[in-house]
Order: C-alpha cells, then structure tokens, then sequence
C-alpha cells in the first residue's frame, strides 16, 4: 500500500489504542439532526459540567447515529477499564445528573440501558446485539456509528478508512471499475442501474475534464438514511468518491446536499477540509500523481433537483429544472462533460467492495440485489428509526422486528414504499423489500424511507397530500407535469370536499396516461400513488366519490364534529381551545357552531368522551337511491 | 431594522464569487447568510458579478423555496409537511395553526412578529408530528398542544 496512506493510518491507529487505553470514563453522545430534536446539545453541556462537578476521570465526545432514532438522545459509557460500554437510550437532559451519579458510582443504570454494546452482559442489562432492533441487522455502512466521533479523520482511518482508496491505487481503473461490477452494487436511489457500469461510462469517456456528483438531496419525504450516513460517517463518502474518481478518470466531485441537511453538510465540509489537510484530496494525492477536488454543494429547498440533471442544472446554471434526455450526463453533465451521479449510499460501498473484494460484499444474502441497504421506518409503527439490513425480509418482518410492531390501537392499512412517487401498497405483509415486487405492481422502492400508515389514514388526504407536494416541486417545464398535477390537487380536494363525480375516475386515467410523457421522472410518476391507491383501495375511493364518505373520518367536506354529551365539563376547556371559537353554549351545555368548524379536532382531544366525529352525509348516496328505488 | 446593505458593501461580500464556475448558490446563501435574506440590489449586484442578468438570478432565487427576498419574521414557525407527521394529523395542526396565526401558509403577520412557512421533512419522524420554531423542533404535537404553542408566540411567551 501507498507508503504515506500506511503512516496515516497507523499513526491513527496508535491514537485510537491510547484513547482506549486512557484509563479514564469515556461517554459518547449521538449527535445529530434526531438527536439534537431531543436535545442532544443541552446533554453534552449537563454533562460536561457534571463530569467537572463530580471532578469525575472522564471524556465526554461525540459519535453518529446508532439508529434508534426514537429513543435519543443516545450515550454510550465506557468504564475506566475499558472492559464494558453499555448504551443508554433516552438521556435526555433531565436525566444527564442521575446517570453521572450511578457512572461516579461505578455502577450502571438498567432503566435507561439498551444493551451491552462490549464487555459481558449484566443481569439487568443485555447484550445489545440481542435487542430486538439490532437483531437481522448486517451493519456494514453503519459499522463506525456509535463508535466513532464523525469529526475525527483519524478514527475513520483506524477503523479501515481509506484502505479501500489505498488497494484501488494499486489498481489500474478498469479493475476498479471490475471490482464494482462484480459485487452487482446496483444505484441505491432506487433504480437499481449498476454502478459498475456507470463508472465504466466515464472511464471510456473521450472528452475531458470528467465529473463525478454525489446526489446527496434525499428529498423523500419520510427518508433520511443518507442524513444518517453524512452525519455519523461522512469520509465513508469521501473515500467511496475517491475510488470513483480512480475508476473514472474524474478530475473533480461535487457532493450536493439538500439546505434542509445543515449539519450533514457541516460534517461532509469538515471531512473534506481534513482529508485535503491530509493530502487525500487535491493536486497529487499522497505523492501518487493523481489530482481530484471536492466541492461540497448546498441546495437550497427543490425536490426535482434530487433528479440527476436537476441537481446538475443547480449547480452549473440558474434554475434547478432537469435537462431534456439524451444526452445523459455521462455524455454531457456538469458544463457539458462527462459526469456521474450517483447517490450517497451507491459511492459509500465502494471503500468496503474494495478492501473486502466483490464476492465478500454481494454474499451477504440470497437476494438479487446485492449487499445491505439501510431504510428508515416512521409512521403509525412503535419505534422510527434506521436500520441496515440485506434485502429480502418481508414488510411483516420489518414491523414485527424493526419497528416494534404498529402502535397501540392501530392496523396496518398500507404503507408509501420510498417517497412521494412511489404509489402506496396495501397491508401486504408478504410483500419483500427487494425490487421487483414493487414494478410488478406499478411502483418502485425508493431510497430507503418507508412510511407505515393505519386505518385512521384515507388515502384520499394521503393522494392529495402528495399531489400536493408533486405540484409545488414541479418544475415547470412539462404542460403535462405542472397543469397536471395542479389539476389532479383540484380534484382530489373537491372530492375531499363533498364534491367527488363519476367522472373523476375517468379524469384520473386521463392524467395518469398523458403524465407519462412528462421529461423527467417527477412528471413522469407524480400520479402514481393516486394510480395505486384507486386500485388498491377501490373501495375507499368509491364511496368518497359516491357515498360522500370517508371511513377514516379525515376528509373535511365529509365529516362533521358533533357534540353528544353537551353537559360534559371537558368541553370548557374545549370550548376554550377551539381556535374559530365554534364550541358555543346553548342550553343543555354546548354544541358545535358548524360553519364556524375547521376540523382540526383539538375539542376531540380534550372532550374525547363528549365529541364525535361523525359523516356528515348521513343517508349515503347508494343506500339513499336503494331506499328510493 | 438595520438598513439595507449598499452596492460597494454586497460587492466585497461577492468578490470571491466568479462566472461560470458553479458560483450562483454560494453566493446567494452567502448573501442570505449575512442579511437573512436576498435584497433588491443584492441580486443586482449578484448578477453583475458573475456577468449575467437580474433576471436570471432572480429566476434561481424563487425557484428554491428557501431563498427569501424580504425578512424573515422575529419568530418563525416552519409546519412540517411529511408523511410521517401527516399519518399522525399533522394537516389538523396545519388548519389550528393558520387559523390560530391568521396567516395562510408562507405569510407573515403585519407586524413582522411571526411567520408561517411549510417545512420540509428532515427525518426527526420519530418527533412527528412536529413544527420548528426558529429551527428547533417542538415534537409530539397534538391539536391542542399547536393550539397552545401559537398562543404562546403570539403573546410573547
């Protein structure tokens, strides 16, 4: 191996061996965007004027997301010794000086503890590794999280940072480009499209200067496992670009990341700043002759520029709008070179598919896509959080294990696969988390973020919640995309109003088959989930646009609140947070002033026992014309 | 409030800035980073700078959504639009707070005191529902909660 990069990493080694071996306490706390929610900042103060208080031999650091993004903020405590770290969940500050006393005291805290992460398992406290979250979990992108300080360099390099860049220097770029090929490391975008291939485009490119972009927008709604990787591993990107720049011949690399990621984007700048302070990047890395940049980029709030030529548009011209096809970007990107993009966690395998080989990474599972992904789960389940896993479980599999099954009271009624244009599925619990079984139905799984919703969803809101998000991202290029999508929100929301016609099928149709000429794919699938879920949950459907009904009791035209005990003393309080002041006495107590009602159901919350919500149409249509006929 | 910044000003602020070489976001996050927001003239300025015309810039500036061109509010209340939240009545919060508020989405009052934006899901789902207010997340909304949460703000609390 290149002689500088053996100095580098072993000199980090030596510096992580000492920290383990400082015989002092030290406490981790997550920090990042999940965590600091919670206040994970106010933590690590508490903490470190604990530590001083109690005059307590201990450091207190930072690390990345462990991916029990419900129960932070997280710490990790290692004792003097270094034989045992337990990981404690739920630290919140008011609970910072309890722990700090039990640390003092040398003991543990099994109220807090989620598991042993090292040393042996305690009758309070199990290994960490048999919690049910950890278990089926194949953590290889995630392996540094939890374990080291994000902003450190060198504890990346002696945890195997940047070997992989190191063995790839030794190769020339067409056995990188084999390499990458072999482990069927597939676009993680949701795509699929090899990334051997891609960097094989740019490796026979005959023009110069060559780019590589790093999509990092993730503007999915409902996923951040990018946001994951960036704050709590970011120099695996680094490198993973590296690699890429080795393979393509690149000259420079943008990572672009989305304005809504701000510490991602402070994280990735640090770790690019420490790896040119390092001789990683720039003009003649580590005396090796090659010369490659990065810039990293910041969006600025635009859905469609997480769409390849969008993102390059945004970075080299004025408006994010996406480019017309062909030609591809690997023809003509960033200033009309050629370029690659790939996403954040596509470039982060590479760094392990080259220290460990292809056939390493890709037997990881059974499954035809290759490797571990990581998801993010959220919605109407117990615990959102991030995982990384192999594909293949089924979503039942994923509830029960991952996200601690559906919440107290609620039934899994379907779930949104990745992003705002994926479709909706119902609550298939067979459905596997691979590829296929989505296009088969006319979706796709997306990058990673999968919402759970329950029977107190209508998927009607939930179309016209996306329909919504589809037009307000729109471009504005397409006729097709920006009147369509408008158009469709206006149906959506009269049939939400009470004012749903037969026809309206049949306008869906109409959308649903000229939106597929739009340029790009935002135009292209924005009526997906209203495609899916009109066949999914026909039913639904049918008698909002029939009955006038809405069986979850969420769409305003449909629904009324009534008040069915008028004496109950909660509706004082009700009538008082009412924010249009529609909870009026009369007199047996009170009732609801309707014109005045928006629905939002705060009287509900506070009187459940004396509010209901009930459909405002009481005789559906249907049964009406039964009665009549 | 402080005056507007002049033109010699915004000229030093943008002088590293150049044409053609990817240089419009940075710049123009560097003149909201300074001001909170994207003057008149910075845009001109902007423009002229990296050799291209106002209304080019001015194009980028309202394509992103978070790109301002007047103040922001003293408190800003940012409702977050995702799915997660939505799943757990996030739009009835939405319907509490314009009302509570009296502001439609991305207004701001009269007085300049709060504003109202959408806010675009960043993955503290495990918050949701959630709003931010001035950037930090206040989760585990109810109805009731955003209600009382508006009240607050809007007396000052």
């Amino acid at each position: 191996m290149n002689a500088r990069l053996e100095a580098l990493i072993s000199s980090a080694k030596q510096s992580w061996a000492s920290e383990q071996a400082s015989g002092r306490v030290r406490i981790n706390v997550t920090l990042d965007t999940s965590s600091q929610a919670k206040g994970a900042a106010t933590v690590i103060e508490k903490l470190q004027a604990a530590v001083a208080a109690k005059k307590l031999v201990a450091d207190v650091g930072i690390t990345g997301s462990w991916g029990f993004c419900w129960m932070e903020p997280c710490v990790t405590v290692r004792t003097a010794a270094g034989t045992q770290t337990v990981l404690y969940g739920n630290v919140t500050p008011e609970r910072v000086d309890e722990l700090i006393e039990k640390v003092a005291a040398g003991q543990d805290m099994p109220e807090l503890a989620l598991g042993v992460v090292e040393g042996n398992p305690t009758a309070d406290i199990p290994l960490l590794s048999d919690h049910p979250f950890m278990q089926g979990q194949v953590r290889r992108l995630m392996a540094n999280l939890g374990i080291t300080d994000p902003e450190n360099i060198d504890h990346y390099l002696a945890h195997g940072g940047y070997e992989g860049f190191g063995k790839s220097l030794e190769l020339d770029a067409e056995a990188i480009v084999k390499e990458v090929l072999d482990s069927g490391l597939g676009g993680r975008a949701g795509g699929g499209f090899p990334a051997g291939r891609k960097w094989d485009f740019l490796r026979t490119a005959t023009t110069s200067p060559r780019y590589l972009v790093c999509n990092a927008d993730e503007g999915d709604p409902g996923a951040w496992v990018n946001r994951v990787l960036m704050e709590g591993d970011p120099h695996l990107i680094v490198e993973g670009m590296l690699i890429a720049a080795l393979a393509g011949h690149a000259d420079a690399g943008y990572i672009y990341i989305r304005y809504e990621y701000p510490l991602a984007f402070a994280r990735m700048q640090k770790a690019v700043e420490q790896a040119y302070a390092k001789g990683l990047l720039g003009k003649d890395i580590l005396g090796s002759g090659k010369d490659f940049e990065i810039v990293v980029f910041l969006g600025a709030g635009s859905y469609v520029c997480g769409e390849e030529t969008g993102l390059i548009n945004s970075i080299d011209s004025y408006r994010g709008m996406p480019r017309i096809k062909p030609p591809f970007p690997a023809q003509a990107g960033l200033w009309n070179k050629p370029t690659n993009v790939n996403n954040v966690e596509s470039y982060a395998n590479a760094p392990m598919i080259m220290r460990n080989g292809a056939h390493w990474w890709s037997s990881v599972s059974d499954a035809k896509e290759k490797g571990t992904k990581m998801f993010t789960f959220s919605g109407s389940v117990n615990w959102a959080g991030c995982v990384e896993i192999p594909f293949g479980p089924t979503i039942g599999e994923v509830i029960d294990r991952w996200c601690g099954g559906m919440r107290p009271g609620l039934e899994l009624k379907g779930f949104q696969p990745g992003g705002p244009l994926s479709g909706i599925a119902t609550a298939n619990r067979d459905l596997t988390l691979t590829l296929d079984p989505y296009r088969e139905l006319g979706m796709f799984l997306g990058g990673g973020g999968i919402v759970f919703f329950d029977q107190h969803t209508c998927t009607v809101d939930l179309c016209s919640y996306f329909l919504g998000f589809c037009e307000d991202e729109s471009c504005g290029r397409c006729t097709t995309c920006h009147g369509g999508t408008q158009r469709a929100v206006e149906i959506l929301r009269r049939i939400q109003a009470g004012g749903g016609r037969d026809v309206d099928f049949q306008n869906f149709q109409n959308l649903v088959t000229t939106l597929v000429w739009s340029n790009c794919f935002h135009g292209q699938f924005a009526m997906t989930t209203v495609k899916t879920a009109v066949k999914a949950f026909e039913d639904e459907w049918r008698e909002h646009i029939f009955d006038k009904r809405c069986r979850a009791g969420v769409c305003q035209g449909l629904i009324d609140y009534r008040v069915r005990a008028p004496g109950d003393p909660a509706l004082v309080e009700a009538a008082d947070v009412c924010p249009t002041g529609a909870i009026v006495p009369d007199r047996s107590g009170y009732t609801i002033d309707d014109p005045r009602c928006i629905r939002c159901g705060a009287c509900k919350e506070i009187a459940p026992n004396a509010i209901e919500v009930a459909d405002r149409f009481a005789v559906s249509v249907a049964e009406g014309a039964a009665a009549g006929g | 409030m402080t005056a507007e910044p002049g033109v010699q000003e915004l000229r030093e602020l943008v002088a590293e800035f150049e044409p053609g070489r990817g240089h419009i976001m940075p710049a123009l996050h560097k003149v909201q980073d300074t001001y909170g927001y994207i003057t008149r003239t910075a845009i001109e300025v902007v423009a002229r700078q990296l050799n291209t015309t106002p209304a080019l810039i001015y194009g980028t500036v309202s394509f992103y959504s978070d790109f301002r061109t007047h103040p922001p509010a003293e408190t800003e209340v940012a409702w977050c639009c995702g799915p997660a939240c939505r799943v757990m009545g996030g739009d009835r919060i939405r319907e509490a707070l314009q009302q509570e508020f009296e502001l439609p989405l991305n207004g701001q009052t009269p007085d300049h005191r709060i504003g109202l934006h959408i806010g675009q899901c960043n993955g503290t789902c495990s918050e949701a529902p959630q709003v931010w207010v001035n950037g930090e997340v206040v989760g585990n909304l109810t109805v009731t909660k955003a209600i009382r949460l508006a009240r607050e703000l809007k007396a000052g609390e």
